[in-house]
């Protein structure tokens, strides 16, 4: 059983990034090629900007390095490729290069997480409340592990370059393509939000075909005025629909709402924090989750995490 | 797409909807492989008419977010339910190096095109199902949409102020987002092992954990029973959708690019060489490439005319839009 990438030998330059959205990126690509075979050898670099990065463990180490490096190995080159921002770059003679940069290729103003939600839009879709985690550097990393793969595979030597600011464009591409497209801007208020329960939030997430279920589950008349008859006069009435639908979900658990919404097919589900989630029956089943909270990869070979791994297969 | 393209010679075969199966493919089509993407008659991309589509006309054809999302592939409209729809299918699988789709869970093993079957059937595929919770597991079936998975994958909880948990909701549902971007790499991944063992696979891609993933560092804090961090005060200036699409460096990036025929549509999140993408065809119509994909997949003359005289094969929905 061979893993995708064994005997590929990669360069993590993440220690030598000089900014932190940059470093977390190419540590999350490297963090992906690691669990799929690669050799991924990350230097030390004084100043590493993962290694004192909140939140901190009991023992000292940060608990975003003990995700991200995980599998990295000592070793010198030759490397088949190489992960950093520019100036890390220059000076490796890697055939292929991943570059990571602000707004593109030579593009590095200084920047920040809440700076790329910002200027891309994002922030539109929570009121300018960040996302949680580092989101923005870790869809980048994706975006880099993808390109990356695609020119390992092929053996093409070359330089594949990734912006932060275009990554989480890209993820945002709705609000963009809706003023291109439509003409007209995306509704800034949406009737998918959260909403208070017994013991909790609920996600309230529904289409229109899904709406009549909803009706009848919260089962007030009031829900049978035209006002709430279509998703357009249901998003004009937005708070009112919210204050006739509140009682109901607060009433009730997560668990009990869940319940209900699922056996009429709308997909409400209830908001979980990350220590609920590492007892979550899903995850459990699935082995995702390690009693120490680290996540396998989010992926399955014809059932089975990392088939290639003798200790996988034990 | 130009030979020296990394996937080139790869085809793909997708089954996908929305945007989590759908752009997935779309990127595997960026890096260089051939997209065929196969509706059918009573199955469309629920994407063809996801706002306001005109009864009086032929919409199907004219969604803006589907011809956005679906640039650049070939398209089959093919009834996978019919038997016979399912033997051109299978004509086109022998050919074909990936499948992906994301089905409701079950739907496809309901019309005799499970997972298991096309891997023996096909043992060089690698069939990727991009599914909310994942292939199997007690919660299998619980109904989602992205921003569903952005509260039971731990998401919503870190995000907002304490104790208001927020989602991105309808314009962006992050998590059909980001699995687009994971997706890709993974099936490459796939390719490259079966370039070493000549296997197939099937990948089961959860939605739910990849979001957990991409907040990774957090469960192992909690497990170590560190506390929660306080949340970071709001910012108080961020763009909306028109200061987006005006702003010069979202207009010089590749987020969004332009088709042949100047429409907007759907970018990538990279550049090779230092070059943007160029997008070499717009959107083809439903089942614009019955004949000639089915036809070089070795499907005969004699029985595309029976197929399409059974409306087996089509180019028209059977439906009308979504009111």
């Amino acid at each position: 059983m061979s893993a995708p990438f064994a005997g590929t030998r990669v360069l993590d330059l993440s220690a030598h990034a000089a900014q932190l959205p940059h470093a977390l990126a190419v540590a999350m690509a490297g963090r992906l090629l690691a669990d799929l075979g690669a050799t991924v050898v990350r230097p030390d670099a004084p100043g590493d900007p993962l290694r004192a990065l909140p939140p901190l463990l009991p023992d000292g180490a940060s608990a975003t390095a003990r995700f991200l490096l995980r599998g990295r190995v000592a070793g010198d080159g030759p490397f088949a490729a190489a992960m950093g921002d520019a100036a890390a770059l220059e000076g490796t003679d890697a055939p292929i290069r991943l570059r990571v940069s602000t707004f593109g290729p030579g593009e590095d103003p200084p920047t920040s997480e809440a700076r790329l939600m910002a200027l891309s839009g994002m922030l539109a879709a929570t009121g300018g409340h960040p996302l949680g985690g580092h989101q923005p550097s870790y869809a980048t990393g994706l975006a880099g592990f993808t390109a990356l793969a695609a020119l390992l595979r092929a053996g093409r030597p070359e330089v594949a370059d990734v912006s932060l600011f275009d990554t989480c464009c890209w993820l945002n591409w709705k609000a963009a393509a809706s003023v291109l497209l439509l003409g007209s801007a995306a509704g800034t208020r949406d009737e998918w939000h959260t909403l208070p329960a017994a013991d909790g939030h609920v996600a309230l997430v529904y289409m229109a075909k899904d709406w009549p279920a909803l009706r009848d589950l919260v089962g007030d008349p009031r829900l049978h005025e035209p006002r709430f008859a279509t998703q357009a006069s249901r998003g004009a009435h937005l708070a009112e629909l919210d204050s006739v639908l509140a009682p109901w979900f607060a009433g009730r658990t997560r668990a009990e709402i869940t319940a209900a919404a699922q056996a009429r097919r709308i997909p409400i589900g209830p908001v979980l924090s990350p220590r609920e989630l590492l007892a979550d029956r899903q995850h459990r089943a699935r082995g995702f989750l390690a009693p120490d909270g680290m996540p396998r990869l989010p992926l399955l070979w014809d059932g089975a995490a990392a088939p290639w791994s003798a200790a996988d297969a034990a | 797409m130009p030979p020296d393209a990394p996937l080139h010679g790869i085809r793909v075969v997708d089954l996908g909807w929305l945007t989590a199966g759908a752009a997935s493919a779309t990127l595997l089509l960026d890096l260089g492989a051939e997209v065929v993407k196969v509706e059918g008659p009573g199955a469309l991309d629920p994407f063809r008419d996801w706002v306001g589509a005109d009864p009086g006309t032929d919409w199907w054809n004219r969604s803006p977010f589907f011809l956005f999302t679906n640039r650049g592939k070939r398209s089959v409209c093919l009834d996978l339910k019919d038997p016979r729809g399912q033997a051109a299918l299978f004509r086109l699988l022998e050919g074909a190096d990936v499948l992906v789709e994301n089905y409701r869970r079950g739907v496809l093993a309901s019309f005799g095109l499970a997972p298991a079957t096309l891997r023996a059937r096909f043992p060089r595929l690698v069939i990727a199902s991009i599914s909310s919770q994942g292939e199997d597991g007690p919660e299998r079936d619980m109904v989602s949409f992205g921003s569903t998975l952005e509260a039971t994958a731990g998401l919503a909880a870190q995000t907002g102020p304490e104790g208001q948990p927020l989602i991105t909701g309808r314009n962006i549902n992050y998590p059909d987002q980001v699995v687009c971007l994971f997706a890709a790499g993974a099936i490459i991944a796939a390719l490259a092992r079966r370039d070493a063992t000549g296997e197939g696979t099937h990948l089961d891609l959860s939605q739910r954990e990849l979001t957990a993933f991409l907040l990774g560092e957090t469960f192992i804090a909690a497990a170590a029973g560190v506390p929660e961090a306080p949340r970071p005060a709001p910012e108080t200036a961020f763009r909306d959708g028109p200061a987006l699409a005006a702003a010069p460096e979202f207009q010089s990036g590749t987020a969004i690019l332009r088709d042949p025929a100047g429409q907007p549509a759907k970018g990538v999140p990279w550049r090779f060489g230092g070059h943007a993408h160029v997008l070499a065809a717009g959107c083809a119509k439903l089942g614009a490439d019955n004949r000639a994909v089915l036809g070089a997949a070795g499907v005969p003359a004699a029985e595309l005319d029976a197929l399409e005289a059974a409306g087996v094969l089509a180019t028209a929905p059977r439906r009308k839009p979504a009111p």
